[in-house]
Order: structure tokens, then sequence, then C-alpha cells
């Protein structure tokens, strides 16, 4: 007995933590991670959260509001500083450029952590309908959240998610019951800045380690490093990832999360290839200024997004609250650079023009910024005349009782741009080959990135996290390994297969609406008016958009 | 000249039988009381099928007979559509063109000054311009105003392509004959794109004699082809205040090299 105990303090300080199955003290070793004999600063933990973003810090807000998973000993490291987030206190008329929709699921989601009620309601803004037309062609298809069924689950969501599906408009009893005094319409959308997600996460963190929940979080630290167990370890499921921190600390883990962004680190250490392309194109965001009267739709247009497929990359205004929009302007990456170096004046009648210009008049004005962003021609002038020929036209075909663009509603005008605001982002697409590996699974921008014009990067990670929080649960509840791979696989085979079909949608449409080319725009507009015309299409794309799954699946 | 009143009432009926069939048939449909849903002087509406038949009656018609100037022009306004509106967008992008856009010059034997022009030197693109109108008997008044496209901007647009053919001659320097003619569609399509120039430059030929044709393809449309496509775009020319310079000039300016002489 006592050499056995000799020989695990021996293989204890080599390697406190392998889990060599043979071992016979490997049962005990599997409930709980006291360290055994650490020569250098390493600390063991259960779960080592690798980036402080949305995506990781609600993680962690996850699994410490879980009854299980608040046993466990979390980590999560961050290299900027994360208390920052809690201190932020915006000025009413001044909103941050990065501005993300939460779909009804991602806000249940944050309901459940706790999240959503630390929400100041007066900036989050709620995204009632959507106009969505082509640049080129006009055609255009508009989505009311009160068209939405909210009865049936997304038939798009059964099929991926390896049910049977029930066929569409069909209720199914169970459903009827959870719908008892709910009968208002879910918006599509809920429009918020990113530091205000942030904000009312870190305050969740801070309540937890409050109430003696294990979570040690590093802010302002880096990772220097990712290594298995130092030495010899020969068997392959044996070693746990050591994370090497530039505060000299080690950390020695279960489970390693990567929600380290695009670049993810952790995703190289697990030698998970990243499949995918750069588009060659810029998203620019920016903080507008609207004014709501200008605006053809009904009721202002309030609460309602409005996109429009130039050719060279969709332009979206997001609504925020108080005559404040957020624009996201995917385009070449010399017009992005041009776009924010002009002056506001020039830049708000660009961006107005966007919304209406054909892309040849466009085309003019882009060629016309200087190397210093100094319009080389009066923009507003110009932008006046076409308008002027454009609303002669107009007025004349409405006179003939002509073609069907007369009741096209117009967005709001954009008045002012807040200074500073706008900033340039490259856009790829990005799909790991794999979310999992032994040790180590991916959430978030490490594991997936998407062209930003369905607004779905945020909630992809969002729902990738509230897989993952709920698979980790289920595996200590059954007492396995949540490290394991194989504990690992229910969270890949939940979200692999949907995450995939969004990130090629997204990726169609963007090529699809790419060109100018005749027959293309031709074809495209045909199919964008027909899906225009058929509810239940539309219906089942925004159920599809929004996330709606049904309700009896969830634990 | 019976001949001529004849084919001139011909082409009056064909348009009547087009218009009386409903051209404007939507009127019916508006609330706002405007009796005429014109665009522009000289509009007629009509609906997609007209326009159909409009087409293809006036392309036989013109290829039957190139000198109905009025057959020509339905032709080319009813197949033109898209192609107009490629113009228009390739005028925006040039400052001369995006002035002429604004502007709206029109040419008439009025706006030219014709007198003022007989006046300038030999030589000068004006005097010649001037020259090639008297020796052919024509004037700028004598073009088939633009009926049946459905945007006013775009109507300018055409009307503008046609009223600046004459210059095209003074520039190329190549005769009112029909083969001339011909290459002049030629260089047309290489500069524009349109259908209707692409319509006359193949079936046109067919009206040559085996001598002309054998000219047209070898020395004209290389020479067509060539310079159409790398010259600057004419439509964005302000012809009018380029009267004054000698043509070769005129010529170098817009990369143009004169037709060669056969």
């Amino acid at each position: 007995m006592s050499s056995l105990l000799a020989r695990a303090v021996r293989t204890g300080i080599r390697n406190p933590l392998s889990s060599r199955l043979h071992q016979p003290m490997a049962a005990i070793r599997f409930q709980s991670t006291e360290a055994k004999a650490a020569a250098t600063a390493t600390e063991e933990y259960d779960v080592v959260i690798v980036g402080g973003g949305i995506a990781g810090s609600a993680l962690a807000c996850a699994l410490a509001s879980n009854k299980a998973s608040s046993t466990l000993k979390i980590a999560l490291i961050e290299a900027f500083d994360l208390s920052n987030h809690i201190k932020w206190s915006p000025r009413p008329d001044q909103y941050s450029n990065r501005v993300s929709s939460l779909t009804p699921k991602s806000v249940a989601f944050l309901k459940k952590i706790g999240v959503w009620s630390e929400l100041d309601s007066s900036r989050v803004a709620a995204c009632e309908g959507m106009q969505v037309w082509d640049g080129v062609s006009g055609a255009r298809i508009t989505f009311d959240a009160a068209d939405v069924d909210g009865i049936q689950s997304s038939f798009l969501h059964q099929v991926f998610s390896g049910n049977i599906p029930t066929p569409p408009g069909v209720n199914s009893s169970t459903n009827q019951e959870n719908l008892d005094g709910n009968k208002e319409a879910s918006p599509l959308a809920w429009m918020t800045e990113n530091l205000h997600v942030q904000y009312g996460l870190q305050k969740q963190l801070v309540g937890h380690q409050a109430r003696g929940v294990k979570l040690d979080i590093f802010e302002k630290t880096k990772v220097q490093g990712i290594t298995t167990e130092q030495g010899e370890s020969a068997q392959p499921q044996g070693d746990w990832p050591a994370v090497q921190l530039d505060n000299g600390k080690t950390l020695v883990t279960r489970l390693l999360v990567g929600a380290d962004g695009v670049n993810s680190p952790v995703r190289s250490f697990a030698k998970i290839e990243s499949l995918g392309w750069d588009y060659s194109q810029f998203g620019l965001v920016g903080t507008l200024q609207i004014d709501p009267s200008t605006s053809t739709a009904p009721g202002q247009g309030k609460g309602i997004a409005w996109q429009r497929f130039l050719p060279t990359g969709p332009i979206a205004m997001l609504p925020l609250n108080n005559g404040y929009a957020s624009l996201v302007w995917s385009t070449t990456p010399k017009i992005a650079q041009d776009l924010k170096k002009l002056p506001a004046r020039d830049f708000c009648a660009l961006v107005n023009a966007a919304f209406s210009a054909s892309p040849a008049e466009l085309e003019y004005l882009y060629k016309n910024i200087g190397p210093n962003g100094e319009p080389l021609v009066d923009f507003q002038k110009e932008i006046e005349w076409r308008t002027s020929v454009h609303d002669q036209e107009a007025s004349q075909t409405m006179i003939r009782g002509g073609s069907s663009s007369q009741g096209d509603a117009k967005p709001p005008r954009v008045v002012d741009v807040q200074e500073n605001s706008r900033a340039p982002f490259p856009l790829r697409m990005r799909n790991s080959s794999s979310y999992v590996e032994d040790r180590v699974v991916l959430v978030g921008d490490a594991a997936h990135t998407v062209h930003p014009l369905a607004g779905q990067g945020l909630n992809q990670g969002l729902a990738d996290v509230e897989c993952l929080a709920r698979v980790i649960e289920t595996s200590l509840l059954s007492g396995s390994d949540i490290g394991n791979i194989h504990s690992l696989t229910p969270y890949s085979s939940e979200r692999f297969l949907p995450n995939l079909a969004m990130l090629g949608t997204v990726d169609k449409l963007s090529k699809l609406y790419n060109t100018d080319f005749g027959p293309v725009v031709w074809a495209r507009s045909l199919g964008l008016t027909a899906v225009d015309k058929m509810g239940p299409i539309k219906n089942e794309i925004m159920r599809f958009a929004m996330g709606l799954e049904e309700p009896s699946k969830r634990s | 000249m019976s001949a001529r009143i004849f084919t001139r009432t011909n082409s009056s009926v064909l348009k009547q039988c087009l218009t009386r069939t409903g051209a404007t048939p939507s009127l019916a449909r508006s609330a706002v009381p405007s009796p005429t849903g014109k665009l522009y002087e000289g509009h007629i509406p009509i609906s997609p099928l007209q326009r159909t038949i409009l087409a293809v009656g006036s392309a036989f018609t013109a290829l039957a007979n190139p000198l109905r100037g009025d057959m020509v022009a339905a032709l080319g306004e009813t197949t033109s559509g898209i192609f107009l509106n490629r113009i228009r967008d390739q005028m925006l992008q040039d400052p001369e063109g995006r002035r002429i856009l604004r502007e709206r010059p029109v040419i008439t034997s009025e706006t030219m000054q014709l007198d003022t022009l007989r006046q300038l030197p030999d030589g000068t693109f004006g005097r010649e311009y001037v020259r090639f109108l008297d020796d052919q008997q024509v004037s700028p008044d004598t073009r088939e105003p633009v009926h049946y496209v459905d945007s006013e901007e775009l109507a300018y647009v055409m009307q503008r392509y046609r009223e600046t053919h004459d210059f095209y001659h003074t520039l190329t320097g190549l005769p009112v004959t029909v083969d001339g003619e011909i290459a002049l569609k030629w260089f047309e399509m290489a500069q524009t794109g349109l259908p209707m120039t692409m319509l006359s430059s193949f079936f046109g030929p067919l009206r040559l004699s085996s001598e002309e044709r054998e000219r047209l393809f070898n020395v004209y449309v290389p020479w067509a082809l060539e310079n159409g496509s790398t010259g600057k775009l004419l439509m964005n020319v302000r012809w009018e205040e380029w009267m004054e310079k000698p043509v070769e000039d005129v010529q170098r300016e817009l990369g143009v090299r004169p037709c060669p002489e056969v």
C-alpha cells in the first residue's frame, strides 16, 4: 500500500492530474481537483476559458448559474481590462459603434443566466420589422414581427436538430399550453451595444464570485503558450492542457475552452484546422443620428431595420432608440477607408444616397473622394440633382399608374454621424473542421466566423455557449469527465450542423448579391419578389433567423 | 415623292394601330386626373406586347427599306431598354457627360447657329460639319423624335445619340452611303453596345453587293472596331464646344483615326 502511495506521489509530482485509467487512484482524481504537489506556480482548474469576450464571459456566467457546474473551479482569461465594463456609464446621446442584434433565442438565454435584467431598457431597441431590397433592380422583401407564428417551432431547426419534423402549420398540442397568456408578437430581434451586454455579464460574474463560486478572472493577462503536460506522457488521452500566462502562472485544466476569437490560439494548440476565406470586403460601422419624420414607413420607421444590397456589398441601418441608428456598411476595402475619412456632412449625404441612388451614381461619388478623404466634387449638389431626376420620374410614373415601386417605404434620413464612431473591419468566413478535441472545445468566433449581413454571428456564439453549458451540466450529473471528448461530442453534434447551415446560407447570399451581372440580377430579383409574396416561406425564414425552437426540448 | 407620301402614311397607320389598341390602358386605373401620363413631349407609352410587335414589325420594315427613318427609330427605341441605362450610367461617370445630362442641350439648326458655323475657317470641325450637312441636304431638324422610351432622362439620351450622329460622320469622314452608314453602325456598336447597332451591323450587309461587303469587312469594320472601343465614349462629348477646333485636333483628342479612304 505504501509503495503504491509513494508511486502515486511520484507520478503526482510529474503529472499531478494525469488521468491514467489503469491507476487505482484514478476514480478519486476525477472527482476532485486538489493540487497534488506543484513545485511551479501551477494551479489546477476544471474549466479554463481563454477569452473574456461576450462568448467567454457568457459561458462563465452560464456555468456559474447552473446548479452542478457552479461547483466547478473556473478560470476566465482576458487580455484586456474587464473590470472597466462594470463601470460603463454611457451618455444617453452616444452609442458605441459595435452594436449587435440579439435574437429571441439569445435573449431567452441571457434572461436565464440573469444578464438581461441587468440591462438598461432605454438602451435596448426592439426590431419589429425589416426591409431588404436589391440595389440594382429594386426588388424588395419585407419582414414583419407581427407575422411570425409563435406557436410552431422553426421547421428548419427541427430538421437540423435531427428530430422528426412536424409539418409547418400544424399545431402540436404540447406547444399550445406554453402559450398561455403570451399572445404578444415577439420582436424579430433586439439591438444593443456589445459593451452593454458585457456590462451585464461582468456584473453577474462579480455577483457569482461574491456568493462563493470558484471563479477566477485573470484580466489584463495574455496567454503566452499552451502545452499539454510536460513530460513523457505516452497516453493520448492522458494529458491535461496547461496554459502559461504572462504573469508567470500556469493553469492546468480538465477542459480548455477557446473563446478567443477568429485567430484562436486554443484552436491552433488543438491542431484544429480553420477553413474558409476572406471576403474582399470591409465592414464599416458607425453610429448615426437620424430624422425619423423623414421615413415613409408606417410608424415613421420605428424599430425597422433597413438593408440594401449594392454590388459592392450590403448597407444596413439598424434601429436604436431616441433617433439613433447603427450603420453596418460592407464594401470594398478602399471605399471603406475613404468613407472613414470623409467629412461628416458628406458622409451622411453619401449614406443617404446609398439607400436610394443607383450603383452607377454611387460609383461616381466613390471615385471622387481624394486621398485625404476630402470630396473632390460637391456631394450635396450632385446627390440633389440625381434625387430630383428620380423624384420627377417617380411622380410621373405614379401618374401613369405604373410601377410597383411607388409603394416602397424609404428609410429615415441621416442627419449626423457620431464623431470617431466610423471604423472598418475585415470580413471573412471561417469554420473549424471540428469544434471539439480531447479536453478542448471551441465556442463563438474561435469556432466560426460569418458575414455580418444577417446579424447572426453573436447569436451563433451565444447558442454555442448555451449548448456547451448544458452539455457540461449533463456530464457532471452523470459523473463523467467533462473534458473527455466523448462528453463533448453532444455539443459538437448539436452545434456543428446548424452553424454550418447558417454560414453557408449567409455566404451564398453575399455572393449572390455581390454582382450586377444582368441575368443574375434578374433571377435573384424574381426569386426575392416571389418569396416576398409567399407568407409561409417568409415566416419560416424569420423563425430560422430568430432561432425559435420547440420549447418542450429545453430541459 | 408620291411613294414617299405613301410610305409616310403607312408608318402612321402602323403607329395608329398600335396606339389605338389601348396604348394607355393604365390611365383608366389612375386616380389622379392627369390626362396624358406622358413623361415628355412626344412620349407614347406602350405595353410590353405592343413593344414586341413594334420591334419585330419595324425590324422587317427597316431591313426592307433602310431609308425609313421612323422605322429605324422605332426599332432602336423598342430594343434599347437596358442599354440606354448603361450609356446613361457611363455618362454619369464622366464630368462632361454629367454636364450634358444636367443641362440637356438640344441640337437644332437654331441652337447650332449654322450660319455662324459657315463663317468658320475651312478645316475646323464646325465648318466641315456644315459642309457635310449642306452636301447631303439634311438639317439637324429632320431627326425623328423619341416616342417609345419610358423614362424622360433615357429619352433624352436616345435623342442626343441621334442628334450627334451627324457629328460622327464629320469626325470619322464616313460618307452617307449605305456601306458608309453600316460602317458607322459598327463603330457605334463598339462604342455603345446598343442592340439597334448590332442589328444594323449584322443584317445591313445583306443588302450590299459582294464587292461592297468585301470592302466593308476588310477595311471599314476593323477600323470601326478598333477606333470605337479605344477612343473616348463619344456620348460624353459636348460637340457644341468643339466647333472651332481643327478636325485633326478633335480626332486626336478623342482617340479616333480618320477612316481610311477607299
